[in-house]
């Protein structure tokens, strides 16, 4: 829990940052931080590997964005349609691969499967979804603030303390979960599920629970990233964006409370720091990713935990 | 009766692991199970403790019939069991063992609402590490606390094992080979704790091939061979039972 203090210098960027450019960097850092925390929560917490999440961000801006504008709400009440929807969701899938008890690659491969099918509903139900085109998003989220009363997120400064305060929620609640008796039962799981079992842990409960949990963050995200951006497409749901949530959290730290946070950070700026055409920018991106896990299998977060402990020790 | 077993039968294809088997095991007392390896004896316990579906047959535990019943399920009503080839969390020390085998225990605790523990984890954090304590000293492991589980001895990850199924405060304990691999030492060590495990007033049911051992222990025992119980009885009745030592032995040869 004392790590969370790190998170305050990032309040106060904004008085020293005036660039706009960098601070739409780091909302996509958040935003990112908050799918690659949630996946955190059910790979490095309960060791599922799933690859489930990028859809569930995918379906997070679909249906808030399809109810506010069928049902005529706002977007908070839009993300509870789809919160219900997203539980719903992984309640099912998750049901299916537990009960045949899919572990590791399988179960990768299965919610891979899953979440294609949710991608081709998005790319093929054109006349819900407007298809390969994507949606254009004109409305904004709206806050009640004290003093101002509700006014509509759409300056960069705004966005960027709505997505810093959503990402903060988030990482609270991930810490304080996996200090909890929750994340005790998911290490349990992750480190060895048959004796979990024979100790008395639901192992089926908890892995739902992880996975739901996961998912729901991950919709959070992919409502905000939609009405950040302003625009809505299938390639939410791609492989390529849950592949891209598992690099940052091998790279920050896998199971540890801000390791997503830190390789969101520096998987989302390095690109822009980089002025590399883009195909060689892909090719650089994925040398740095395998040369960072063979030398620091923990991550960063892992290696500087290392030293300091070592430090510790040592004096 | 705490648990009692009913024409328990498990057949793997064509093999029959475990064929119509019945006994009783009262509260307070250790039983002992042996017979020479591939008896069943593993299969047995694993039966009884929810990892494998029986075939045919019933398992009561009061009363209630929990055969085919889920690990955790067997778990959570008072039935623990250790395995032969210590299992183990890896990576933790051995206090982060117990601790993370506490869910059980913590269940339990009463005045003790679990959102209220989501928030502010302390108070019963404290009464469980208590607990862990316990279970460490109790198989002689608190001085090995702070190791990692990786830098302990075969016979120390034994009684890991057994220290984490202590954690789960089992009204039946059972015990997979505890001596199996262990030096003369280790035995010994363990012959205290199973002896501290009775004080405590925990019922046992140890299965195991080193027949000596077990007879020291058990109140009573039953021999076990291709999968039928061939002998049951006081320790040393069973032991002379000629079937027993026919299939110990082999058969003897009397002119």
């Amino acid at each position: 829990m004392k790590t969370l203090w790190l998170l305050i210098p990032l309040y106060l960027v904004p008085l020293v940052v005036k660039s706009d450019m960098i601070l739409t960097v780091l909302i996509f850092t958040f935003l990112l931080s908050m799918l690659a925390v949630g996946f955190n929560i059910v790979f490095g917490g309960a060791g599922q590997l799933t690859m489930f999440h990028a859809a569930a961000f995918g379906i997070g801006s679909y249906v808030t964005f399809l109810s506010m504008q069928h049902l005529g709400i706002s977007f908070w009440l839009g993300y509870l349609v789809a919160v219900v929807i997203i539980v719903l969701v992984s309640i099912v899938i998750g049901w299916i691969c537990f009960k045949f008890r899919l572990k590791e690659f399988y179960f990768a491969v299965v919610t891979m499967a899953f979440a294609e099918l949710c991608r081709l509903v998005a790319l093929n139900w054109t006349s819900v979804t407007n298809g390969t085109l994507g949606m254009l998003v004109l409305d904004k989220p709206t806050l009640w603030l004290p003093g101002s009363g509700i006014v509509k997120i759409e300056q960069t400064l705004p966005w960027y303390f709505l997505t810093l305060v959503s990402l903060t929620g988030v990482v609270i609640f991930s810490a304080l979960l996996m200090r909890s008796w929750i994340g005790r039962n998911f290490s349990a799981i992750r480190l060895n599920e048959d004796l979990a079992q024979t100790l008395g842990i639901d192992t089926f409960r908890y892995k739902l629970l992880a996975f739901t949990i996961s998912n729901v963050i991950a919709s959070f995200a992919g409502a905000l990233y939609g009405f950040y951006t302003g625009y809505i497409e299938p390639s939410y749901l791609s492989v390529t964006q849950s592949l891209d949530a598992i690099a940052m959290v091998l790279l920050g730290g896998v199971s540890t409370i801000l390791g997503p946070v830190v390789g969101a950070l520096v998987l989302t700026s390095l690109p822009h720091m980089i002025e590399l055409p883009a195909e060689l920018r892909v090719g650089v991106y994925g040398m740095i990713l395998i040369l960072v896990i063979l030398v620091m299998p923990l991550g960063i977060v892992g290696l500087v935990a290392g030293f300091f402990k070592r430090r510790t020790h040592a004096s | 009766m705490l648990l009692k077993v009913e024409n328990l039968t498990k057949r793997f294809g064509g093999l029959v692991a475990v064929s119509d088997i019945s006994f009783g095991i009262e509260k307070g007392q250790i039983i002992g199970i042996f017979g020479p390896n591939g008896s069943g004896k593993t299969t047995l316990l694993s039966l009884l403790a929810g990892l494998l579906p029986p075939t045919a047959g019933r398992v009561l535990w009061k009363g209630q019939d929990i055969a085919g019943a889920k690990p955790n399920v067997i778990a959570s009503l008072g039935v623990i069991k250790t395995f032969q080839n210590p299992q183990l969390f890896s990576e933790l020390s051995v206090f982060e063992h117990v601790m993370i085998a506490s869910f059980l225990a913590f269940t339990r605790i009463k005045d003790h609402s679990r959102l209220s523990s989501f928030l502010a984890p302390g108070k019963g954090e404290a009464v469980l590490r208590a607990r862990a304590e316990k279970a460490l000293t109790l198989c002689r492991l608190q001085g090995a606390s702070d190791k990692s589980a990786a830098e302990l001895s075969y016979g120390e990850e034994k009684m890991l094992g057994v220290a984490m199924a202590m954690m789960c405060e089992p009204e039946l304990l059972l015990l997979d080979e505890p001596a199996s691999g262990l030096g003369n030492d280790e035995i010994h060590n363990l012959e205290n704790v199973l002896r501290d495990l009775r004080a405590h007033g925990t019922t046992l049911c140890i299965i195991d091939h080193k027949v000596a051992f077990l007879a020291k222990f058990a109140d009573h025992a039953i021999a076990l061979q291709q999968g039928c119980k061939i002998a049951e009885g006081r320790p040393h009745d069973v032991l002379a039972d000629p079937g027993v030592v026919t299939a110990y032995l082999g058969r003897s040869h009397h002119a």
